[in-house]
């Protein structure tokens, strides 16, 4: 990442430090009040409606768009930050085989006038492997299904070796295997102290594989262990139609489990 | 003399080597940008950078002579380019905008070499080049130009790739899009710069477009476009150099070099689609 792009380098040993953080495209917040730290080896889900801010939070930490207020420390873990965005509008007629596409993911790591080393090469190949995409590696990235392509950007995602992972709704539009693939790698990168940071409106999945929650709409609503946060009354106050959302994704209501 | 002759031992003359050189030159750096201006689909910025390089062309010529041609173009170019990758990073760039602005500057560009004494033949010199008279002087100013046009892509050919394929990606790993694009752009306006000597203003579209463009007609694989583009920019080069010796040299008519050459370029694109087409079909 360019030095640039990160307005207050505070290095800490969790991963990323959020304190008092307003974001916003414009001069107007799009989020605002977030207090949030992610440790290595920790996956937060990033729960809210549309146009609540998750994106922005993703674009705020890359440095896409600027932090207005508060502060943002990055950890060591995380000088290489992975991010698989939400929807990739790509030109299928593009001339680049899925190899060269999870290549791109290793470019900051080349010097300017090196070429791609047998490291970088093993890279690739661990990370198209680990999305279960080896058969396809030297066809056309266009000729691939939607699925495919998204776990291709996953795998470019993998291969610049993130310390600090952000996916954009990587669950939507994944048939059953696929999703438990992706579960699967979750916890692998978790078990090797990858920190991550999934947007997500599947309740499930924010169950199953994250330990920590944030509820944001506009601002930070909740933020804590997932046990703690994953309430019906958060969830009444992120979801004003809440049931709307148990119905479409069949999920148990948080909540009424016990926990 | 005949055709074969033409093609091969013409070349021995001394000012038909050196138009085959200033052509290799610009058709390497032209075919290396022209793949990048096809996939970021920049024909149409590139027309209205070409036209908008016309004044500073004019001037130069007017105010400078031959010599003053180069200084002229590039001072044209910065201002373009920056105008041009600032208009189209903020969005209030559109086709019509970019059309009011390159036809405007074509006028004045004609109207400066038109109003001004003694400087009679100018227009067409510069509209369409002198590829058989180049000097010795303007070949090494067309080969430095392009040379660094060439070098700057080359520089950052990994982050032109990315951010062709993929823009918010390419931000998103660090990669700074304003300076991406400018890189590429300035790219561009120099290899027009030191085209437009040789090939003209007129016809620096057709070097700096066709090679790209007809490259992807012919492969998908992404480092073959580049050997594509550059090898066809050269075989075109040749053909249209010998051409033009044959019609004006041997022929007694005269035509500039340069118009043959860009037809050579559009000659070789028409092939190659025809040859897709009769393979894969109208569609494909």
């Amino acid at each position: 990442m360019s030095p640039r792009t990160r307005p207050i380098p505070i290095i800490t040993d969790d991963a990323l430090t959020i304190t008092g953080g307003a974001f916003s495209y414009g001069s107007t917040p799009a989020l605002t009040e977030v207090n949030i730290t992610v440790k290595p080896g920790e996956a937060m889900a990033l729960i809210g409606p549309n146009g609540s801010g998750k994106s922005t939070l993703l674009k705020g930490v890359l440095g896409l768009i600027p932090l207005l207020e508060g502060s943002m420390g990055f950890g060591k873990s995380a000088e290489s930050i992975g991010y698989l965005p939400q929807t990739e509008h790509i030109d299928p007629e593009f001339p680049v085989t899925l190899k060269q596409v999870v290549m791109m993911g290793r470019y900051r790591k080349m010097g300017l006038f090196s070429f791609p080393t047998s490291t970088d090469r093993a890279a690739v190949r661990k990370a198209i492997a680990n999305v279960g995409l080896t058969n396809v590696a030297n066809k056309r990235f266009g000729s691939l299904s939607g699925g495919q392509q998204q776990r291709g950007f996953l795998a470019r995602a993998l291969a610049s070796e993130p310390g600090l992972l952000l996916l954009d709704e990587p669950f939507n539009g994944l048939d059953q295997p696929n999703r438990d693939a992706l579960m699967q790698t979750l916890r692998q990168l978790k078990a090797a102290g990858v920190a991550i940071i999934v947007t997500t409106h599947d309740l499930e999945l924010a169950r199953e594989v994250c330990d920590t929650v944030l509820f944001v709409n506009g601002r930070q609503i909740a933020f804590g262990p997932k046990d703690d946060v994953l309430t019906l009354a958060n969830l009444q106050e992120v979801f004003h139609e809440f049931q709307v959302e148990i119905d479409e994704h069949t999920v148990v209501v948080p909540g009424h489990e016990g926990h | 003399m005949n055709l074969l002759d033409s093609l091969t031992t013409a070349f021995a003359l001394p000012f038909m080597g050196r138009a085959l050189l200033v052509l290799i030159v610009l058709s390497v750096a032209a075919g290396v940008i022209g793949v990048f201006i096809n996939l970021r689909g920049l024909e149409f910025l590139s027309d209205g950078l070409t036209h908008a390089v016309f004044p500073g062309l004019a001037a130069g010529f007017v105010f400078g002579g031959q010599g003053g041609v180069l200084i002229g173009a590039l001072v044209a170019a910065a201002a373009a380019t920056i105008v041009l990758t600032l208009m189209s990073n903020n969005r209030v760039t559109s086709d019509a905008t970019t059309a009011i602005v390159l036809t405007a500057m074509f006028s004045i560009g004609v109207i400066i070499v038109s109003a001004s004494p003694g400087r009679a033949g100018g227009l067409e010199q510069l509209l369409f080049g002198h590829l058989l008279t180049v000097t010795d002087s303007e070949a090494i100013t067309t080969a430095v130009v392009a040379g660094v046009a060439l070098v700057l892509v080359l520089l950052t050919f990994r982050r032109q790739v990315f951010r062709a394929f993929d823009p918010e990606g390419s931000a998103a790993a660090g990669y700074r899009r304003v300076s991406t694009e400018l890189v590429l752009n300035v790219a561009i306006a120099l290899v027009i710069v030191a085209a437009s000597n040789a090939v003209g203003n007129l016809l620096v579209l057709a070097v700096l477009i066709v090679p790209g463009a007809l490259s992807r007609l012919v492969t998908t694989k992404l480092g073959g476009l580049f050997a594509v583009a550059v090898g066809a920019a050269v075989f075109a080069s040749w053909m249209g150099l010998a051409l033009g010796f044959n019609i004006s040299v041997v022929g007694g008519v005269d035509v500039p070099a340069g118009a043959t050459v860009a037809l050579s370029f559009v000659t070789l694109y028409a092939i190659a689609l025809i040859v897709r087409v009769l393979r894969k079909g109208v569609n494909a």
